[in-house]
Parts: structure tokens; sequence; C-alpha cells
């Protein structure tokens, strides 16, 4: 192909010219990715940090005071409904540690073991003893027992709202990271929050879900509020809860997006400069083509194939760039995880070939204006 | 007229820049296959605007051009670039050779651009005509290294390149000097003898026109003389024979 050959050919004897602008190219296709990757990670793990291990909605009775009663209508719409990949049905019960003179309001939560460690990632966090699988067995956080000098084996005695007391086996300790749980939260089995607020074996104080894509927890909900199986329930919307983190993400989102549209933005420009310079360098040469017959078309599509390879090594380079930058980023110490979005980085290399291609069109639409005879003419 | 190459009638060229400037006024000619004939007169009188005329690099205000029987009027841009490239072959005073190419390359442009393939056999070709010109020593050096005389020399290969039936040249030898410009006519004469290829020369060069087979005169944009030099192909035959 003759476009592509002369491309070629002209990038090479202008060698300086064209390794600048892929340098060009790929500073801001390296900017691009590094950025993008490192706000998008930032953000899944402030995401996952904050809702990973909460409920996205949560159902409970439209009277606070009453239970919610997971009735087998309500179990099969939860089921049948494909964006939700967690139901957490439970009983949260407020009592009164008791050991000695202290005294300490915990929430014990009692759930299915296995619901637990779904929601909570409780195996994962416990940091002694076991799970909980008998009704008097409890886990508490590790903080919480080192303060009131528990171990694993010791009685817990907790008093009810109603002012009686129970006795609870202390089994596991945990450490979710977090200080209002770990201080103020015990996990236990269904039976006990059962047993202590009179509640029916179908009944609970709320039913915690999780679903696919936390973010269609609005819809969700709307969907739900016009199922019949769904009447007398009252939902909690993580979004709703979350409003500020979000008002915070979506501020986040925007500045990241602004920042690669200007990357991208200079890029394009950087690059239609340079092309433009080189058409206007490459007058002669393009005006003796044309008076030896070479078309508009054929022209023109020289500059579109030194974009398009001016783009394609910039990028490729730029991509090289970002992953490095990224590495060298791990090394340092960072309090969240940097995950690679193939699709992300993907995109942006396609988009930099693109905007590449794109800066093309003005020193394309050039050559067409080129008259011969002013060249031949000219000397 | 059916051997005719080229066949202008009425042709006229008024540029409009700030008034309205006649170039060329109804000039009328026509050239046959094989001709050779040269085109005089003083600087600024429509020589070259004829010249870009015929070789459809320009349009005319008026009149009528018909290449190889075919009216250009009605031809577009990709079909008059495709009769540039394949009918005719242009000689201009300055070599304009690609000085990021090799002379080799620079001769098979033509080629290229007509859509044939960067392979043995074109450069072949290249390369016989390379030779003939007495080039085949340079083939391979890039454009800019060679003598003036020897660029002038590849970009009349270039020219040749397509085989056209008619060669534009526009005061080839303006920048040569008397023997470099001597040997540049030779060439035309030997392409034109050994292929028939007809020629329309815009000189400055009396010596050069009048070794043509027919002079014509432009003047203030109209054509005022067409003759025939008698007797200058039948010594050019000769010589080329000898």
């Amino acid at each position: 192909m003759l476009s592509l050959r002369i491309a070629t050919r002209f990038l090479r004897t202008g060698r300086g010219q064209s390794l600048l602008i892929i340098a060009g190219i790929a500073v801001g296709i390296a900017v691009q990715i590094f950025v993008g990757t490192l706000i998008m990670s930032l953000q899944a793990t402030l995401l996952e940090t904050t809702i990973g291990n909460a409920s996205h909605v949560t159902l409970q009775n439209v009277d606070e005071k009453k239970p919610i009663r997971y009735s087998p209508a309500l179990q099969r719409g939860l089921a049948s409904d494909r964006r939700v990949r967690l139901i957490v049905p439970d009983r949260v019960l407020s009592v009164i540690f008791s050991k000695g003179t202290d005294s300490a309001p915990i929430s014990v939560v009692g759930a299915l073991p296995r619901d637990i460690n779904a929601i909570y990632k409780m195996e994962k966090h416990l940091v002694a003893g076991r799970m909980v699988s008998d009704p008097q067995d409890v886990i508490l956080g590790k903080s919480f027992a080192t303060k009131y000098r528990l171990s694993v084996g010791d009685p817990v005695l907790v008093v009810l709202p109603g002012g009686s007391q129970q006795k609870l086996k202390l089994v596991g300790l945990f450490d979710v990271g977090t200080s209002a749980v770990n201080d103020r939260i015990g996990f236990t089995t269904p039976v006990f929050p059962r047993q202590a607020l009179g509640l029916g074996p179908d009944e609970y104080t709320d039913i915690q879900t999780q679903l696919t894509d936390p973010f269609a927890s609005t819809r969700v909900i709307a969907d739900w509020a016009t199922l019949e199986a769904f009447s007398g329930v009252k939902y909690k919307d993580w979004q709703v809860e979350s409003s500020q983190l979000l008002v915070g993400l979506q501020g986040q989102s925007s500045s990241s997006y602004m920042i690669q549209v200007f990357v991208l933005v200079a890029v394009a420009l950087g690059i239609a400069s340079t092309l433009a310079i080189s058409a206007v360098q490459k007058t002669r040469q393009i005006g003796i083509l044309k008076a030896m017959g070479m078309t508009d078309a054929t022209a023109g599509a020289v500059f579109l194939w030194e974009a398009g390879i001016l783009g394609v090594f910039g990028t490729g380079l730029g991509f090289v760039f970002g992953l490095g930058l990224l590495r060298l980023f791990a090394l340092g110490p960072i309090t969240f995880t940097i995950v690679l979005d193939p699709a992300f980085v993907g995109g942006s290399c396609a988009i930099g070939i693109v905007v590449s291609l794109l800066s093309a069109i003005i020193p394309s639409r050039q050559t067409s204006r080129i008259d011969p005879i002013e060249v031949i003419q000219g000397g | 007229m059916a051997d005719d190459l080229l066949v202008a009638e009425g042709l006229s060229k008024v540029y409009f820049d700030v008034i309205p400037t006649p170039a060329l006024t109804d000039v009328s000619f026509s050239l046959a296959s094989g001709e050779f004939a040269s085109v005089i007169g003083r600087s600024g009188s429509g020589k070259s605007t004829l010249l870009n005329l015929v070789g459809l690099l320009d349009t005319p205000t008026s009149g009528s051009l018909h290449l190889n029987g075919r009216d250009t009027a009605g031809l577009d841009r990709v079909a008059r670039a495709r009769m540039r490239n394949t009918f005719v072959g242009f000689v201009f005073q300055f070599h304009h050779l690609l000085p990021e190419f090799s002379v080799i390359e620079n001769v098979c442009m033509p080629a290229l651009i007509r859509g044939e393939a960067w392979n043995a056999e074109l450069r072949q070709r290249a390369r016989v005509t390379l030779d003939m010109l007495d080039l085949g020593e340079v083939a391979e050096k890039n454009a800019n290294e060679t003598s003036g005389g020897q660029r002038q020399r590849v970009a009349i290969a270039r020219a040749l390149m397509n085989r056209p039936q008619l060669v534009l040249a526009d005061e080839p030898t303006g920048n040569l000097d008397t023997e470099n410009s001597a040997l540049v006519y030779e060439l035309f004469r030997k392409v034109n003898l050994e292929w028939g290829t007809a020629f329309l020369i815009v000189t400055h060069d009396p010596t050069i026109a009048q070794q043509a087979d027919r002079i014509l005169e432009i003047s203030d944009g109209r054509l005022q003389r067409d003759v025939a030099v008698p007797g200058v192909s039948a010594a050019a035959d000769e010589q080329a024979r000898s």
C-alpha cells in the first residue's frame, strides 16, 4: 500500500519528530491508565470496606416495633430475584454485658453461622477460637475481650431488656478492623435472640440482603415495593444511608474523568499539531505526488497512516509506562489494593489510537488543498 | 484527427484574483501521436498555463480539451488524477524528486501510484529505464546523493516509468548547463523515436526549440505561430541511428 509506504518513510526520515510525538502519546496514555486505575482501585476498596461487609438493602417490618415475618412468599420473592446474591435473616438483640462492676451495651446479632460468614466474612476475621454453633455460643471483638479481660471459653453474662440475665459462652474472638463492630457487636446463633425476644420461628428483626450490583439498590427497592409478597415491608437503602460517601465517590469520579479527558485532549492536540506541521513540511512532496496522479484520498491516507502508526506505538509504550508506574506505586505504603481492570486499560488504549486517528483529520484535509501547480512553480 | 493525442479547441484561462486576468486566450491546436513539439514565448506569456491545462493540473475557463480522444471536461478529480498518472509524464524545471526515497523508488513512484506492487518485476522495469538514461549506477542511492544533471535525468526516468503517450516538459533544461541540456534533449529524442512518445516541451532555450519538429509560439496568452521545422526529425532520426 503506497500511502502506508510513504507514511513510514516520512516517519523514519523525521525520526526525532516521530519519537517525540510517540513519547507524548505514551505519557498521555500512561497518565490515563495510572490515574484511572488508581482512582478506580481506591473507590473499589472504599466501597468494599464500606458495604462489602454490610447489607445493601435491609428489610424490616413497616412497624419498627414489630418483627418482620420471613414468609414463604417473601422467601420466594427474594430467592427468585437474580439481582440478589445474599439473604441473611437475623435477629438483633440489645443487651448489657456485665462482669463484676463493669458493664457495656452490646448488640447481639443472631443468624445462621454460614450467613454470618457470608456477609461478615467472619471466618477470615476470626483471630481466636471458633465460630458459633450451639445456641449459647457467642463470639466477640478481640478489643472488647481485651478490655474486659475475656478469653475463649469464658462465660459471658448479659442482661436482657426485661432485666433477666443470660449466661453465654465465649467461643471465638474476631477483628474486622472496625471498632464500631469490634467493640459493640457480638454474634450468636438465631436461637438465643429468638427466645429472648419471644419471636416465632419465621420472625426476624430484619432481613439483610446483598446485591450483585450495589448501585441497583434503589431500583430493586422500587421493584419490590410493587410486589404483593413484600407488603408491609420497610426498606433501608445503603445508598441513602451512605449518601455522603456516594457524593464523595462521585466527586472523585468526576475529577478522574476531567483529568482523563484533558489528558486525551492534550494528546490529540499534540498529535494534530505535529501532523499539521508535518503536512506543511511535506507539502512539496505531496504536491509532486499529486501531479504524478496520486488522488486526494491516498494523499490524505498518508497522514492517517502516520497518525495510526504514532498512535499504536505511543499507546503501546504508554501501556507499558502506565503498568510500570502502577507497579512502582504499589511498592509504596498504600492502604488499598490496586486492581487492573482489563476493560478500562483496553478502552484507554483503544481511545488513544482513535484519538490519534482523529487528530489526522485536519492534516489530511490540508493535503486535499495542496495545489500541485503552486508546488511545481515554487521549485 | 484519428491519430491526435491531444486536441485543444478555444482553450482559455482567466485567473480571478483581485481582477480577472486572462492567462490564455482561445488557443487551439492538436498534437499527433509521436510528435515532438516545443512551446516558446516570453516569461508570463502563458506557456506554463497551457502545459498545466494540457497536463490536467488545471482546468480551463472555457474551451475544450480532448486527450486520447476523450473529452476531459467531464472528468472528476479522481479521473483527472488517473489520466495524469497513466497518459501523461511530467518533467519540470526543478527535478522535484522525493528526498525521502532512493533513485529507483522515485522512478517507480508513478507505477506505485497506479497500483502496481513493489516487486522485482517493477524494479527491473525501472532499471531498464534508468539504464537507458545511463543512471544504472545511482539506482540505489538516495535522490539527494546525485548530481544536478543526474537528478533531472532521474526525473525524466520517472516521467517515462508508466510509458506515457505524452510527455509534458516545462523548462526541463532551465537549471542545467549546456552539456546536460544537450543530453536531456538527446534523451527526449531517443525516447520519442524509440517508443513513439509525443513530447510537448516548454522552453526558453532556442537550441532545444529549434530541434523540435514543430514550434508553437505563445504571446500574450495567444497562439501566435504554429510552424513545422523542416528536416529536424529526419536529422534526429539519422543521429539516433548513428
